[in-house]
C-alpha cells in the first residue's frame, strides 16, 4: 500500500516546522514557569503581608484568565501601552504560557514547601544557613519530591495549550496543519479529517506517556 | 507606564467603555454563560453516569469510557474544536457555531468529570457500602443512597474546578467566530481601537465569573464536608 501524493509534503511541513515550534515553545514555557513559579511559591511562604498579597494577586489573575485572553493581552494590549512591549507571536505565546504556568507552579510550590516539617528549617538554621541557603539546599530538594508529579502534569497541559498560540498565527503544530489543509483545499482536495486527526494522534503520543508517568510518580512518591 | 493602569481615571475609562458598548457586551456575556450552562449540565450527566460505570467496572461501558477519557484528556481542546467545526463538513456533517460551542466544551468537560466522579465514588469507604448491604439495599439502591451522596460530595470541588475550566474554554470559540464575550470584545476593539479598555473589560468579566465560582467551592467545601473529615 503506497501513501497518496499529498501526504509527504504535508507530513514534512507539519513535523519540521510545526512539531519543532511546539516542542520549542513547550520547553521555554516549562523552564520559565518552573523558575518563576518555584521562586514565587517559596516567597509566598514568608509571613510578610505585602509580598503575599502581591503574589496571591498574580496567581489568582493568571490562573483565573483563559489562556487565550492572556495571549491577547500580551499580543494586542501591551503594545498599546508601550511600543517597547511589542512581541512576535511565538514570544507573546511563550510569555502568556509562562504567566499562566508560573501561577500554577507557585500554588503547588507553596503547598510543597509548607509540607516540609519545621524541624528541617530549624536544623538548617542551626547549621548556619541563611534564608536563601536554607531554602535552596535543604527545603527545596525535599519539596521537589512532591513537586515532580504536578510538574509532569503541568508539562502535559503546557504542550496541549501551546495550540492556543495558533490563534495569533504562531506556526506550531495546529497552525502548520491548518496551513496545509488550506493549501490542499485551494488545490481542490479535502483532507481536513486526516490532517487534524494526525495532529490529535501526535499530541496523544506525546501526552499519554507523560500522563501515565505523572500518575506513576504520584503513587511512588506519595 | 504600567503604573498608569493604577491611575484612578483608568478605571473610569474602563467603566465608560463598558457603558458605551453595554448592549453588545451583555448579549455576548449571556452567550458565554448560556454555552457554559449547557456544557456544565451535559458534563455533569456524562461525569455521573460514566464515572459510576468506571467505579463499578461495568463491562464494555467502563472500557469505552476509559478510551473516551484518555483521548479527550490527551489531545488539545482546540484541535477537538477544529475537528468538529472545520473537519467534519468533509464527511457532510455541518454543525452550527452555537452547537460546536457547547458540544466541544461539554465533551471535554465530560471526560474530566468522569475522572472526578470515578475518583469520588471509589473514595467511598467499603464499610459504608457493606452497611448498605446489611440494611438490605440492592445494587442500585446502594448507589443512589450511599455511593452517590457521599462520593458526589467528595467529587464536588474537583468537578467545580472542571466547570471553571469549561467557562474559560468557551473563549476558544473565538476561532469559530461564535459571538461570545472574547469574540465580541475583539470585534469592538477592532472598531474602536480602545485596546487597553477593551481587554481590561474582557479580563475583569472572566475574573468575576471565575473568582465567584472558586468562592463557591470554598463555601461548599465547608458546608458539605463529610462529618468524619470535619472533625
Amino acid at each position: 500500500m503506497s501513501t497518496p501524493d499529498w501526504v509527504e509534503p504535508v507530513a514534512r511541513y507539519v513535523l519540521e516546522v510545526g512539531l519543532r515550534n511546539t516542542l520549542k515553545l513547550s520547553a521555554i514555557a516549562l523552564v520559565g514557569s518552573t523558575l518563576i513559579g518555584v521562586t514565587l511559591g517559596t516567597l509566598l511562604t514568608i509571613r510578610f503581608l505585602p509580598t503575599r498579597a502581591l503574589i496571591r494577586l498574580y496567581i489568582e489573575i493568571w490562573r483565573g484568565l483563559p489562556i487565550l485572553v492572556t495571549i491577547f493581552i500580551v499580543y494586542f494590549a501591551l503594545p498599546a501601552v508601550s511600543s517597547a512591549l511589542r512581541f512576535d507571536a511565538i514570544t507573546a505565546g511563550a510569555i502568556a504560557l509562562i504567566l499562566w504556568g508560573s501561577a500554577q507552579v507557585a500554588e503547588t510550590t507553596r503547598g510543597a514547601v509548607q509540607s516540609i516539617p519545621r524541624e528541617q528549617h530549624e536544623a538548617a538554621s542551626a547549621l548556619g544557613f541563611g534564608w536563601v541557603g536554607r531554602h535552596a539546599f535543604v527545603i527545596m530538594p525535599q519539596a521537589l519530591r512532591r513537586l515532580l508529579p504536578p510538574l509532569v502534569g503541568l508539562l502535559v497541559n503546557i504542550i496541549q495549550n501551546t495550540t492556543i498560540v495558533q490563534i495569533i498565527g504562531a506556526p506550531e503544530l495546529l497552525e502548520s496543519a491548518e496551513r496545509q489543509v488550506e493549501r490542499l483545499t485551494f488545490e481542490g482536495e479535502q483532507h481536513a479529517i486526516e490532517i487534524y486527526g494526525a495532529i490529535m494522534v501526535i499530541f496523544f503520543c506525546i501526552s499519554f506517556p507523560l500522563t501515565r508517568l505523572s500518575a506513576y510518580l504520584e503513587r511512588r512518591l506519595a | 507606564m504600567i503604573l498608569g493602569l493604577l491611575d484612578p481615571s483608568f478605571l473610569g475609562d474602563v467603566w465608560s467603555f463598558a457603558r458605551d458598548n453595554r448592549d453588545e457586551l451583555v448579549d455576548a456575556l449571556r452567550r458565554t454563560l448560556t454555552v457554559s450552562a449547557i456544557a456544565i449540565a451535559g458534563a455533569s450527566i456524562i461525569g455521573l453516569t460514566l464515572g459510576a460505570a468506571r467505579a463499578h467496572r461495568i463491562p464494555v461501558v467502563s472500557q469505552l469510557a476509559a478510551v473516551y477519557v484518555e483521548v479527550i484528556r490527551n489531545t488539545p481542546i482546540l484541535v477537538q474544536i477544529f475537528m468538529l467545526y472545520f473537519a467534519l463538513p468533509q464527511i457532510g456533517i455541518r454543525l452550527e457555531a452555537f452547537t460546536v460551542a457547547w458540544l466541544a466544551v461539554m465533551i471535554w468537560g465530560g471526560a474530566f468529570n468522569t475522572e472526578n466522579f470515578r475518583a469520588g465514588f471509589e473514595a467511598v469507604p467499603t464499610r459504608y457500602r457493606e452497611a448498605g448491604a446489611a440494611l438490605g439495599f440492592k445494587g442500585i439502591a446502594t448507589f443512589t443512597n450511599i455511593t452517590l451522596p457521599i462520593g458526589g460530595r467528595i467529587a464536588l470541588p474537583s468537578s467545580i474546578n472542571t466547570y471553571i475550566s469549561i467557562v474559560k474554554n468557551t473563549s476558544l470559540m473565538y476561532v469559530i467566530s461564535y459571538p461570545e464575550i472574547t469574540t465580541v470584545v475583539l470585534q469592538i476593539n477592532a472598531l474602536t481601537l480602545q485596546t487597553v479598555e477593551a481587554f481590561s473589560t474582557l479580563a475583569i468579566s472572566y475574573l468575576l465569573i471565575v473568582w465567584s465560582m472558586s468562592a463557591l467551592i470554598r463555601i461548599l467545601e465547608r458546608h458539605l464536608a463529610l462529618p468524619e473529615e470535619a472533625q
